[in-house]
């Protein structure tokens, strides 16, 4: 090779890595499109499902305050209170009006989602700041734990699919995969914390303690935080293991695979290099779609073990009619799940080089 | 269809679909002929577990084991209902979207996409909180509307792969028109796939409405196993010692999704030959 032919071929492979890099960086921006639009969409709905339900809310809210009270006011008297509130939260306007009001604050005045009915004049969004570390942190912990517990062991179970422990090991994980998260919560509320007294199955720490940065307080968060999350990992992770199994097995059988066996490889470069790799990357895919559906699980989790996350907040609001409050919960839960999805889609080029060039 | 997991799904289905509709009359003939065990105030409320009571009696003087029983058929219900409006409107638009070409064909992905990631049970929630008298069918439609975005998702790439066979460039050239297409040529092939969807509709029906009822949000007063999870949970039913009624509700919800699971698993086998050949075939 002349000196002159491999400057050549250095070069159109810098050509190569400029375009590639080009290429990654439109997938990039076509994805963050993607996400914007959908964003955008997902809250349009939400805001306009929340206003042409039949039933006004602030009739609702007032009507149940007005009984709770148990007086009876006069229609007149009614009818100006309800009028004075609905002007404060700005739902006098017509509906386009509203809508565009909302979009304007939530967007330019910083997140601004309107004050909380009942707990005027707090600032829904506070609220929701206020609670969202809990569910943020026991759903992405345990996301996280069951996808790696649960690849790890589909990768093991599928590589070893004709032994008769993995074999156990199918039949257990579909059968924990398909029980209900909060059926195991349940479970592990009413055996582990209350029959067996080994962990503690209620509230986010013990109550006599404040939170504050003393080694008592963080054991008794972290010893709280086992069960609701144990109920996410066993779910998840069971569903990720039967998922990675079968990638596996259906990896088994390409011919690369075969293959790279006869070239002489260890088993465990097969496993590790060949198999396991190419399993990976549905594997990802397959952690972007379950998160909604581990969103909804986690709220549900957060009352059974009555933690102040989001799910519980947004039950307490719900008990009081507190629709802007509700409201606020479910836009964030929708920008949460759409930001999680969009970071495991910009992770997966990293992973797989094919998606990488054909972007 | 001689495939071991669908028969044996379709046994377990069978076999608590009969003791959903008769079990309500045989357990108050056998067990309480003359008496009314459905009825609140029938018994003194929390009985420990007795030959007369098998799993005892509930907070409102029932017979617990007839609650569970009556139980049934409604969870039942709910799922099929609910399954069949979002197995309908998913195939419907999955079809439609699978069906259409270019910008049509894009949008129609972002669309299934965007819905597809919006948390539903925040907006469940949400409905639930205006709706104040819940039945059976409206909770079970409002909880199909929100699972089409699922089935469409999975219905449109099959039908996009359909479309390229040559047996319906054939069927175009000989003059059908799209919507003979549709059902005459991409509709029979895809039954199983759909059969396949629906009960996996199903089993997310039921799921949601038995988590909205354990959430203390659903359609409250509806007797489904959910329901009786969920008051067992509140009234602390276990610590009292009856065991069974949080363990039969329970385990019938499981039971139920085991034999969905098991059809799905056998017409996932039937539909995918691949799946069967590499677990059966070996290398």
């Amino acid at each position: 090779m002349t000196p002159d032919s491999s400057s050549r071929a250095a070069e159109s492979s810098e050509d190569e890595k400029t375009a590639g890099r080009h290429e990654v960086f439109l997938y990039v921006l076509r994805r963050f499109g993607v996400y914007l639009f959908t964003l955008w969409a997902a809250i349009t709905v939400a805001f306009f499902i929340f206003r042409l339900v039949p039933g006004d809310p602030m009739n609702i809210l007032l009507g149940n305050l007005a009984r709770a009270e148990g007086r009876q006011r006069d229609a007149a008297a009614e009818e100006a209170i309800i009028a004075r509130y609905r002007h404060i939260f700005g739902m006098d306007e017509p509906l386009p009006l509203q809508y565009i009001n909302y979009l304007r604050k939530a967007v330019l005045s910083g997140l601004d989602l309107g004050p909380s009915f009942v707990e005027y004049p707090a600032q829904t969004k506070d609220l929701v700041f206020r609670r969202m570390p809990w569910t943020i942190g026991i759903f992405t912990t345990s996301v996280l734990l069951a996808w790696i517990v649960g690849t790890g062991l589909g990768a093991l179970i599928g590589w070893l699919q004709r032994s008769r422990l993995s074999k156990l090991a199918v039949v257990i994980s579909t059968l924990l995969q398909i029980t209900p998260v909060y059926l195991v919560a349940l479970g592990l509320i009413i055996y582990v914390g209350y029959t067996w007294r080994i962990l503690p199955a209620g509230g986010p720490y013990a109550r006599h303690l404040q939170p504050e940065w003393s080694w008592e307080f963080i054991s008794s968060l972290l010893t709280h935080a086992i069960l609701p999350m144990l109920s996410n990992i066993i779910v998840i992770g069971a569903g990720f293991t039967l998922g990675m199994r079968a990638l596996m097995i259906s990896v088994l059988g390409e011919d690369y695979l075969t293959f790279a066996r006869a070239k002489g490889l260890s088993p465990f470069t097969v496993l590790k290099d060949y198999a396991f790799r190419n399993a990976l990357i549905p594997q990802v895919t397959a952690l972007a779609i379950i998160v909604g559906a581990t969103l909804n699980g986690t709220f549900i989790i957060e009352v059974l073990f009555q933690l102040p996350g989001l799910g519980t907040l947004f039950v307490q609001a719900m008990g009081l009619r507190d629709f802007n409050t509700m409201q606020a919960v479910v836009l964030f839960s929708i920008f949460a799940v759409l930001t999680l999805t969009l970071i495991v889609d910009l992770a997966l080029p990293l992973l797989d080089p094919r998606i990488r060039r054909t972007a | 269809m001689r495939n071991p997991s669908i028969i044996i799904g379709l046994i377990m289905l069978a076999l608590i679909v009969v003791v959903a509709l008769a079990g309500p009359a045989l357990v108050s003939q056998w067990l309480f002929p003359g008496e009314r065990p459905g009825m609140r105030g029938s018994y003194r409320p929390y009985q420990l577990d007795s030959a007369e009571h098998p799993i005892g009696t509930d907070g409102d003087g029932r017979d617990g084991l007839m609650v569970f029983v009556s139980s049934i058929w409604p969870s039942l219900q709910i799922g099929v209902i609910a399954g069949a409006t979002s197995t309908i409107l998913g195939v419907v638009i999955g079809f439609l979207a699978g069906y259409a070409r270019g910008r049509l064909d894009t949008l129609s992905r972002i669309l299934i996409d965007m819905v597809l990631v919006i948390p539903t049970l925040p907006l469940l929630l949400m409905l639930a909180a205006y709706i104040e008298r819940w039945d059976l069918y409206k909770l079970s439609l409002i909880l199909g509307i929100f699972g089409w975005s699922f089935v469409a998702r999975v219905i449109r790439p099959q039908v996009q792969s359909l479309r390229e066979r040559s047996y319906v460039d054939l069927a175009v050239l000989s003059g059908e028109n799209p919507l003979e297409i549709i059902f005459l040529e991409l509709l029979p092939p895809l039954l199983p796939y759909i059969g396949y969807v629906f009960s996996l509709s199903i089993v997310g029906s039921m799921l949601a409405e038995a988590g909205l009822q354990i959430i203390g949000l659903g359609a409250g007063g509806l007797p489904t196993l959910g329901f009786m999870i969920a008051k067992g949970f509140r009234e602390s039913v276990i610590a009292i010692g009856l065991i069974g009624q949080m363990l039969l509700p329970a385990g019938a919800l499981i039971y139920v999704f085991l034999a969905l699971n098991l059809i799905n698993t056998g017409l996932d086998e039937v539909f995918n030959p691949r799946l069967k050949t590499t677990i059966e075939g070996g290398e």
